[in-house]
């Protein structure tokens, strides 16, 4: 992809494992195109912690009942 | 697929969503809606576009856990970044970064909290209800929800997993998730699609919940989330559905604590009169800690309240009483107002959107930094409050100016504004006392202090006292007597004198300020300008009243007029006094009666000078006086005139004696026998003379005309009405003890009675020889001129038997002589006998001019010389020791 080609897109992804934000590759492409696209990073981040949270207790409630067993 | 540059944001974030969830976008719609809800509501950054801000923010958190590599590797980074041109918005993606970014050294059971704090998505109802009330709320529909599908679950376990994990607040851990789910059957994977739907359907509910409170949720849930880390929630191993309080629960209850209502979880217990939380809610220690102090702020509440409320009942509390419960309630109208600025604050956060800035959350720190100035403000209201407990009046004000005697310029700054509000009803009174006289204390609260059973005649001295416990502790004694002179003065000039006008320049001190003002010059100034309002006051009134005294009622005359008549002052008038009186008091006493006395008195007072003196003056002539002078002063007086009247009355008799000398010695001398009993007589009525003189003389001069004068000085200087009552007290006073009349010297006088008796006695025997020596001389006188008589008639002169009776008369008459003669030696060596005592008394004692008495009473020791005792030389003070 486009994007990938370019140098900041390894600078950012390097910030990004600096910083231990837990972004993969994709997601971090998608958040870099809507923070060029203007969206608010505050109101983005948020979304992104309250998603993982909601990874998390589906994560957990796979857990519960997978190892319950 | 469109190229990536293209994508619109919402597919962007569709597909966002896809790959964190890590499911089809089918599934993802719940939270796609979410998302967009999210960012299009909140489209403006708050926080400034500052690329450079936010790289620095970066590093500092970098070096913050201690990554300095890192931290330099980022710079490193950032340079390049900063030197591309291609991101338009760097600031954006590297904010972005920033709040995604994890410590690492964050422990991973916070993710688990994560999913706790999703899966309780409890809608709050915006106006305060605390967190745990809406819980019951939302229980019940989740477990609806949740039997329905799930039949075959065992209802409790799989449900009970999650609702217990909803129970859970945002403070408290989860358990974790097996200890929660012991024994429990295991639903198969159908359940957990039911579950999950379960949960999705409790997102569902969540997100169709108000926005508000799903931001509030959110915005507490990211704050709480990351507070956690400063209170580290302690587990206490309790397991089983306790009810964890959450913070904002307890700032809720704070809330209510610090007007004294009992919050959900903090309750007053009375047993130990303070503030506790209610044992089941877990909370951790320092949460609990900093609730009670701040519960403390209530407690000092209530007490203050209570006060305020107890003593408005009280309706004997007084003016000064309500005027302190009057600044309490002021101040406590501040701290509510405080409150109410909290709870606004409060309602504010309930009702705002997200904002993401953490600043605006009510904490329980939070609080007790803002409530640290009232807190004191309190304190010192419930130290005053417990100081002035069941005080009241002057009392009162003395207990809160003691208060004032503190370091602190804000405590002291309150307590002085308090003690303001308090004594304004004690100035009034006083200004009313001072200006008008008047004194309307209905709840015993001044310090000066009316009895009503008191008449007029006796209004100067026991009518007003002082009342010094009343007496607040900012004035002093000196100027509460002058007040209580100045009231005094002013009823005074009222009531007795009949003097409605007041001086014309007190008039003018008095409206010219306010009490009030004055209040606060009390305090300020020193008192200084007080001090001198009140000198003033005392020095206007107590000229006025002298003036008055002077003027109308001539005082001083009258006290002029008293010297002369009562203490005799006048000589003439006394003389022709003891002339007319002397048969009357040679009578005993009752048969004296008061018309003839004061007909005497008429006769003597007309043919004296004393007709020349103010008439009114000889009206008060009995004795009746002025009520200014006391009834023991006129006691005094009494005891002092009849000494003096004693001894006047010695003199007169010794001078009567002497006249008899001086007739009879010429006619006596043809008793040429009788001439030894005369000389002796002569001997000691001289002596009783002399003594009698030096007595008058000590009495007149030394102690009379002396105490005079000081006193007419010290009255001529008075500045009021007590100094002239307490000058005249004195001089009566030393007349007293001078005349030898106070008890100390009682001795002296009986021996001076016994003197004074002797002297009569001399006297009578006098009389008794004279007349007998008369009589002899009569009939020897008869005799001759009967003889010469019968020998003018040539008869014989004599008979003889008249010769014989003659004979025998005259040899009686001789023989008497020696009777009389041992009579008056008798006399002559008892009053010796007495004198002699006197005079060892009188060089014993204490007062000097006694003891010159002494010494002009022997001034040739011819007593000494009699008497071994005097002949004690003299010690180094001029005393004889006397040895008994």
């Amino acid at each position: 992809p486009y994007h990938k080609n370019h140098e900041y897109y390894e600078i950012l992804l390097e910030i990004s494992r600096i910083l231990n934000t837990g972004l993969d590759m994709e997601t971090l492409s998608i958040c870099v195109r809507l923070c060029e696209q203007g969206i608010n990073p505050e109101a983005l981040s948020s979304v992104i912690k309250e998603l993982r949270k909601a990874t998390e207790a589906l994560k957990v409630e796979i857990h519960m009942f997978t190892h319950s067993e | 697929m469109a190229t990536p540059d293209q994508k619109s944001p919402n597919v962007l974030l569709q597909s966002l969503c896809c790959r964190i969830l890590g499911r089809s976008e089918a599934d993802v719609a719940q939270q796609f809606q979410y998302a967009v809800r999210v960012i299009g509501s909140n489209f403006a950054p708050t926080v400034e576009r500052d690329e450079f801000l936010v790289a620095e923010k970066i590093k500092k958190e970098l070096t913050r856990q201690r990554r300095e590599a890192d931290a330099a590797l980022f710079s490193e980074l950032h340079r390049k970044l900063h030197s591309q041109g291609v991101l338009k918005n760097k600031w954006s993606i590297l904010y972005l970064l920033l709040s995604l970014s994890e410590d690492p050294r964050r422990q991973p059971g916070k993710v688990s909290s994560y999913a706790t704090l999703f899966a309780q998505a409890l809608p709050r109802d915006a106006h305060s209800t605390p967190y745990y009330y809406a819980r019951p709320q939302t229980l019940p529909l989740n477990y609806q929800e949740r039997s329905a599908p799930s039949a075959q679950s065992s209802g409790s376990l799989g449900s009970s997993g999650i609702s217990s994990i909803g129970v859970h607040t945002l403070n408290g851990p989860p358990p974790p998730p097996p200890s929660l789910l012991p024994g429990q059957s295991h639903p198969g994977p159908g359940t957990g699609d039911c579950l999950r739907q379960q949960l999705g359907a409790r997102l569902a509910w969540t997100l169709t919940a108000s926005q508000p409170s799903l931001q509030t949720t959110t915005s507490k849930g990211v704050p709480s989330a990351t507070s956690r880390s400063v209170t580290r929630p302690r587990r206490d191993g309790d397991a089983g559905g306790a009810v964890e309080v959450t913070e904002a629960a307890l700032v809720r209850d704070i809330l209510y604590v610090f007007q004294g209502i009992d919050g959900r979880n903090i309750k007053m217990s009375s047993a130990d009169n303070c503030y506790k939380v209610e044992g089941k809610a877990n909370l951790n220690r320092s949460l609990r800690d900093t609730a009670m102090r701040l519960a403390e702020l209530g407690w000092l509440h209530n007490k203050i309240r209570k006060y305020t409320d107890q003593r408005s009942l009280d309706r004997s509390f007084g003016l000064v009483g309500q005027s302190f419960c009057a600044a309490l309630h002021q101040e406590l109208k501040e701290y509510y107002r405080l409150l109410s600025v909290l709870h606004s604050q409060l309602q504010l956060e309930d009702d705002q959107g997200v904002n993401l800035g953490f600043e605006s959350s009510l904490t329980l720190r939070r609080l007790l930094v803002w409530t640290y100035d009232p807190k004191i403000r309190l304190k010192t209201l419930a130290a005053l409050v417990d100081h002035c407990q069941g005080r009241k009046g002057g009392e009162l004000a003395s207990a809160v100016h003691a208060y004032t005697k503190t370091g602190d310029p804000s405590m002291r700054s309150l307590v002085q504004h308090i003690l303001s509000l308090v004594s304004h009803p004690v100035l009034s009174f006083l200004y009313r006392w001072i200006y008008d006289g008047e004194l309307e204390d209905a709840h015993h609260e001044f310090f000066v202090a009316s009895d009503p059973t008191v008449k007029t005649d006796r209004l100067w001295h026991d009518k007003y006292t002082l009342r010094t416990s009343m007496i607040p502790s900012f004035m002093t004694m000196g100027q509460c007597r002058k007040v209580l002179l100045i009231g005094k003065s002013i009823n005074f000039l009222h009531q007795v004198c009949h003097d409605q006008t007041p001086p014309a320049k007190v008039i003018a001190v008095a409206r010219s300020a306010e009490p009030l003002q004055d209040a606060a010059d009390l305090f300020t100034d020193l008192e200084n300008a007080f001090q001198g309002k009140i000198d003033a006051a005392y020095f206007e009134t107590s000229k006025y009243l002298l003036d008055v005294l002077n003027r109308k009622y001539s005082l001083l005359d009258h006290m002029q007029a008293v010297r002369r008549y009562l203490l005799l002052g006048q000589g003439d008038f006394i003389r022709h006094l003891m002339d007319l009186l002397k048969p009357e008091l040679a009578r005993p006493a009752t048969t004296l009666y008061q018309h003839n006395l004061t007909g005497i008195l008429e006769t003597a007072v007309r043919a004296t000078n004393a007709q020349f003196d103010s008439p009114e003056i000889l009206r008060r002539l009995d004795v009746r006086l002025l009520e200014v002078f006391t009834r023991e002063c006129m006691s005094h007086y009494l005891r002092v005139f009849n000494f003096l009247w004693r001894a006047k009355r010695m003199e007169y008799i010794l001078t009567d004696i002497r006249k008899g000398h001086m007739c009879n010695a010429k006619l006596l001398r043809n008793l040429p026998e009788f001439s030894g009993v005369l000389h002796h007589c002569h001997i000691l009525a001289s002596e009783m003379v002399h003594f009698i003189h030096q007595m008058q003389y000590y009495i007149t001069f030394e102690v009379l005309e002396c105490s005079w004068d000081e006193l007419w000085n010290q009255v001529q200087q008075a500045q009021d009405l007590d100094h002239i009552i307490a000058a005249h007290e004195a001089f009566l006073g030393t007349v007293i003890s001078r005349c030898l009349l106070d008890a100390d010297s009682r001795a002296l006088l009986n021996q001076l009675r016994a003197v004074f008796d002797q002297i009569i006695e001399l006297q009578s025997t006098q009389d008794a020889i004279c007349r007998a020596a008369l009589e002899e001389l009569q009939r020897r006188l008869q005799f001759e001129d009967k003889k010469q008589q019968r020998e003018a008639e040539g008869q014989w002169g004599v008979t003889a038997a008249e010769e014989e009776q003659e004979s025998q008369r005259v040899r009686e008459f001789r023989e008497s002589i020696p009777k009389m003669c041992s009579q008056l030696r008798i006399l002559t060596h008892f009053y010796q006998g007495v004198v002699q005592q006197f005079l060892v008394l009188l060089t014993t004692s204490p007062d000097e001019s006694l003891r010159f008495l002494s010494f002009r009473l022997d001034f040739n020791e011819h007593y000494r010389a009699r008497e071994p005792r005097l002949r004690v030389s003299l010690g180094a003070r001029g005393r004889r020791s006397s040895h008994t």
